[in-house]
């Protein structure tokens, strides 16, 4: 039903809007509309009495909806739904003109122009709100669990705060065992701290805590539901290792089963096994058991019978989470073969292999038999490709490469490093890294992409030439006796696997996207999806845990509460107009569309805890089924009507009272403006001090103050001490 | 194609480097060098060199030679990888390369060579002394004509050769062509530079940088005019009263001089005079104890109280042997003459590449 009862605000903004739209006039003019109760010209829309005083009009003259024509919705849009509730009326039968920023301020040179465009807005917004429904918040209610996808550094660490929130948190690891690649990555910069002790760390805190399940070798199989209340299928591999074995039993047949693996470069060691571990303290500490090979040793099999149990079967669980946190992490970036001699010589290895063997050798480098003296380092290898996939920086390589560095200088003696690299990007503290290397004497030459340094294996020891930047760039080169390549991060190559389960949108560097790098850095655009660590793109571990601990931090603030409200702005289906052809569901980004029967009919329905109301479904409905909320086409259509009707407006009268009577207008100005007059009063004070004794933030108190200085109320009085700040005191 | 020589660091360290392999390379240092010019910038590229141990590099360059060590680049360096320390390392180090004996990079390296030598040759005149039964004419009379012949057998023995190698590698090897003409036409700077030490007033114009400039300029003038009075004109024992007092003044300003050049290096308030290597403190001390002793000689002799004093003699020759059979071809005193053959060689360079163009 078409309202009836309008009231309409046209705010002066204390002159950044009356300067150039002649609102005296709009008003008067609009106040003859149609269905036009009230039409008023307010100097601050926003003040304290304006608001009251419209209160007061809602109430005393029953309307039924009101518009303000002021500054943007993004400032004011709570404001004034809050005004609504207050009065009596519902929140969405109000609307929001922004006459300032799309009107006044663009348009400061042409106030005639703008006068116009206001009209036209203004009417667009009454024309809106007489069709505006009365709508209610979605309410949903959210499960207090949390489903933790990855059980890596970042995905422990934000289990074990999610937990102490007060959430229930199933973490979910692929692997057979928790850690991902920093159990393997050796000694950490900056602390020296092992990667292993890192994670049993985090493992047995886990342990500890009764509200964290932890499932090993789980894959994700399928999650259904929206923000609040998903629900996680996940298929749990068995380990084969009997529930009721003793496990030092399980432990001495382990060690001794068969071989270590003996090539050190290697971290899994289940081609050689037939149970196995992915390094000897990995967490949980039981092994997994290779059935086929299991089976086919029938004499072992006998022998140890009692601690295996080859019944087990794959499980299926379904969880039901209020919100899912993908901390699935990255892959190591692989040299093709040939890529820097990859693969073509066993003396060119990747940085990852070569942590590895300096972990595993205490006193003396050694690698295939032979001591390692010297070790060049070329960076950058599948990164930073500008005509290549991997645009990026993977940003942690440089220290990793450098802190590695360092160790070879402590732990063995005499090895000599060279640094072949593109630029070194150890930022923050990890600069001292840098320095430290230097000062040990390690050789650093740069390169640039378009001449990449030639490794040349043909001789005994590997030949390096490379044209040196740093040296007006002559080719120089070296020898020595292994080529590290230091090989950045990519994404995960399963990514898809993940991201198609949860529609999670991929980026172009094929990581997983955030909706906003800034502002909303671990929100998906799935409503209670979200990503932390590496999975969305490269990450040292500091960051990775840092943006997962954000994560659950966003995740605890939205479930809590135990309900969710969601704006109603949703799609809507029109059942006798809808045929289902399915194509509002295939085109929606959001999977909040599905087939429903009704009445033995096929029709489209929507979920309005997943929906966003983008409106992407209604333009492909061929019956014209779907409408927007707030964005009918009676809407719409009433808008355009209403901004090109005919207007006649004329010209502004300037004189020299109008100034003067919109200086005595300034009675109405709001109450900051009472307290920052009483606080300048005898003194003379700058805007982070006025912010600061008023608890104002600095950019309001900077908007008034400003607005003040040119109605001269204050005026400047000379610089601070820093030289930082004007400060202010009241003209007399 | 040049190839890194790791263990360079480690040899340029014992000629006095310090931390240059902190430098990252921002060339801040030769933005701030007032010497360094497009076509002959410095000193990164020294630095870069010696980081990579590209042996052939330095030696055929001349660039040590035109930094006169003001400290600009080291107070001014980021990290702290002291660049001017570096330059003055290479200079040293350099000079070994020029010498055919390879003296020089001994006692350069290690400071048991230096006293070693030291005590040799304290021996030596002692038992010479003693064969001419400590009779103080007969030695002042052998001690004046050690002068003459010193001179002539340094220069004709190692100075001239090792000059013809530093042409060698700067000249020959890097195949400048230079025409015969541009010898005679650059000959000026040798002289200007050998004497005048201009390109110090070219180094950041402070009181400090004139004063030094001053105090050489002084120090060479009255050292040379110091050896022409003594071995040409037999200051002591020379009746002319114009000669007494020239050698006067000649041999205090050199004492005063070096008096005042230990004192800032004990002192080290500016980056030149931070880091002193074994060879820099004989030179101004050995030169100081030369310019002392001299005069007090003359003095005793004028108020002829010689032959309480014979041991002073001996002192002073003593001090005279070292100096001139180790110090000056071996020591700091080449870069003296060094420096005014790489300034001379430079321009000769300069004339090949305009050649080229």
């Amino acid at each position: 039903m078409k309202k009836q009862r309008i009231g309409v605000y046209i705010c002066h903004c204390g002159g950044n809007i009356s300067d150039y739209v002649d609102v005296e006039q709009l008003s008067k003019l609009i106040k003859d509309e149609e269905g036009i109760i009230i039409s008023k010209d307010v100097m601050f829309a926003c003040a304290d009495s304006n608001q009251k005083d419209m209160i007061q009009d809602i109430q005393d003259q029953k309307l039924d909806a009101i518009v303000v024509a002021s500054c943007s919705p993004k400032l004011h849009t709570h404001t004034f739904r809050n005004v609504a509730i207050r009065a009596g009326i519902n929140q969405y039968n109000y609307a929001q003109v922004n006459i300032r920023e799309q009107c006044s301020w663009a348009h400061s040179d042409t106030p005639m122009d703008a006068t116009i465009k206001a009209y036209g807005l203004i009417r667009a917004g009454m024309n809106r709100v007489s069709y505006s429904e009365a709508l209610e918040n979605v309410e949903i209610k959210t499960h207090r669990a949390v489903a933790i996808v990855g059980a890596g550094v970042a995905g422990m660490r934000a289990a074990i705060d999610s937990a102490r929130m007060g959430n229930h948190v199933y973490l979910l690891e692929k692997d057979f065992f928790v850690g991902g690649h920093v159990a393997q990555a050796g000694k950490l910069y900056p602390t020296n701290e092992d990667g292993k002790e890192v994670v049993s760390k985090l493992y047995n805190t886990i342990r500890q805590m009764p509200n964290i399940t932890l499932f090993t070798g789980a894959h994700l199989e399928r999650v259904s539901g929206s923000v609040g209340s998903f629900t996680v299928e996940v298929k749990i591999s068995p380990r084969y290792i009997a529930t009721n074995a003793d496990p030092q039993k399980v432990h001495r047949v382990f060690t001794d089963c068969c071989p270590e693996n003996s090539n050190p470069l290697l971290y899994k060691d289940k081609e050689h096994r037939i149970m196995y571990k992915s390094y000897p303290e990995a967490c949980p500490d039981i092994p997994v058991v290779d059935v086929e090979r299991l089976q086919s040793n029938v004499a072992f099999y006998e022998k140890y019978k009692d601690i295996f149990d080859v019944n087990q079967q794959l499980q299926l669980l379904k969880l039901n989470v209020g919100s899912v946190l993908v901390t699935t992490g990255f892959d190591f970036y692989q040299p093709t073969e040939g890529e820097f001699g990859f693969k073509q010589s066993d003396k060119v290895i990747t940085l990852p292999e070569f942590k590895k063997l300096v972990e595993s050798n205490s006193d003396q480098l050694i690698y295939n038999g032979k001591p390692i003296s010297s070790v060049a380092f070329i960076y950058c290898v599948g990164n930073r490709q500008t005509k290549g996939e991997n645009k990026y920086c993977s940003r942690q390589c440089c220290a990793a490469t450098i802190h590695t560095s360092i160790q070879l200088h402590e732990k063995y003696k005499g090895v000599k490093a060279y640094h072949v690299y593109r630029d070194i990007r150890t930022y923050g503290k990890q600069e001292l890294l840098y320095q430290k290397s230097s000062q040990l004497g390690d050789i650093y030459l740069k390169y640039e992409e378009k001449e990449p340094p030639v490794i040349d294996c043909s001789g005994t020891r590997p030949l390096v030439k490379v044209k040196d930047y740093l040296t007006s760039k002559k080719e120089i080169s070296f020898d020595t006796d292994l080529v590290v390549l230091v090989t950045g991060m990519v994404a995960r190559e399963d990514r898809t696997e993940i991201a198609s389960i949860l529609k999670i949108p991929i980026g172009s560097d094929k990581f997983y996207n955030e909706i906003h790098p800034k502002l909303k850095p671990v929100e998906t655009v799935i409503g209670g999806v979200y990503i932390g660590g590496a999975c969305q793109g490269p990450k040292n571990i500091a960051e990775s845990v840092q943006s997962a601990l954000s994560g659950a931090a966003k995740i605890n603030a939205l479930i809590k509460r135990g309900t969710i409200a969601l704006e109603p702005i949703v799609a809507r289906i029109n059942a006798d107009a809808c045929v289902w052809c399915g194509k509002c569901a295939e085109v929606c980004e959001y999977d909040a569309i599905k087939m429903v029967e009704l009445n033995g009919k096929q029709i489209a329905e929507v979920n309005p805890a997943t929906c966003k109301g983008c409106g992407i479904c209604a333009p492909v409905c061929q019956p014209d089924a779907i409408e927007i909320v707030q964005y009918t086409n009676n809407e719409i259509e009433s808008m355009i009507d209403g901004f090109m009707s005919q207007v006649d407006i004329k010209e502004k009268e300037v004189d020299a009272e109008s100034h003067e009577e919109a200086k005595a207008g300034m009675k109405e100005y709001p109450q900051v403006w009472n307290q920052i007059v009483t606080l300048l009063d005898g003194q003379k004070l700058t805007i982070p001090q006025i912010s600061e004794q008023l608890g104002q933030e600095s950019n309001v108190i900077t908007y008034h103050l400003m607005t003040m200085n040119k109605y001269s109320v204050v005026e400047p009085a000379g610089l601070d001490d820093d030289e930082a700040y004007f400060y202010y005191k009241l003209k007399k | 194609m040049p190839h890194i020589n790791p263990d360079f660091s480690t040899e340029i360290k014992k000629y006095g480097a310090k931390d240059f392999e902190l430098c990252f390379n921002c060339g801040n240092c030769t933005a701030i060098c007032s010497l360094s010019t497009a076509n002959e910038s410095f000193p990164r590229e020294m630095i870069r060199y010696s980081t990579l141990g590209l042996e052939n590099e330095l030696k055929s360059s001349l660039k040590p030679w035109l930094c006169y060590y003001c400290g600009e680049c080291s107070s001014d360096c980021p990290r702290q990888a002291h660049p001017g320390e570096l330059m003055m390392s290479l200079r040293r180090w350099i000079t070994a390369k020029y010498d055919w004996t390879g003296l020089a990079g001994l006692f350069y390296k290690y400071i048991a060579a230096y006293i070693i030598g030291f005590l040799l040759i304290i021996a030596g005149v002692i038992a010479f002394a003693s064969l001419k039964d400590f009779n103080q004419e007969v030695i002042m009379h052998y001690g004046h004509y050690f002068e003459m012949f010193a001179i002539a057998g340094v220069f004709a023995v190692v100075l001239v050769p090792n000059i013809i190698r530093m042409w060698i590698y700067t000249i020959i090897k890097p195949k400048v062509k230079a025409p015969f003409k541009s010898y005679l036409s650059a000959f000026s700077e040798l002289i200007v530079h050998m004497f005048i030490q201009k390109r110090t007033l070219s180094c950041e114009d402070t009181r400090e940088t004139r004063i030094r400039w001053f105090e050489h300029l002084i120090l060479v003038i009255g050292y040379l005019s110091l050896l022409f009075t003594t071995v040409f004109l037999d200051w002591f024992g020379s009746q002319n009263l114009f000669v007494i007092v020239l050698g006067y003044i000649q041999s205090a300003i050199i004492f005063v001089v070096t008096f005042d050049f230990v004192l800032k290096r004990i002192k080290k308030k500016s980056e030149l005079h931070k880091f002193s290597h074994p060879s820099d403190w004989f030179f101004v001390i050995w030169l100081f104890f030369m310019g002392i002793t001299a005069f007090m000689i003359r003095l005793f002799i004028d108020v002829n109280i010689i032959e309480n004093n014979f041991w002073l003699y001996l002192f002073h020759l003593i001090i005279l042997v070292q100096w001139a059979v180790i110090i000056v071809p071996f020591g700091k005193w080449t870069h003296f003459l060094y420096r005014s053959f790489a300034m001379y060689f430079s321009r000769i360079q300069e004339i090949g590449a305009l050649l080229k163009k």
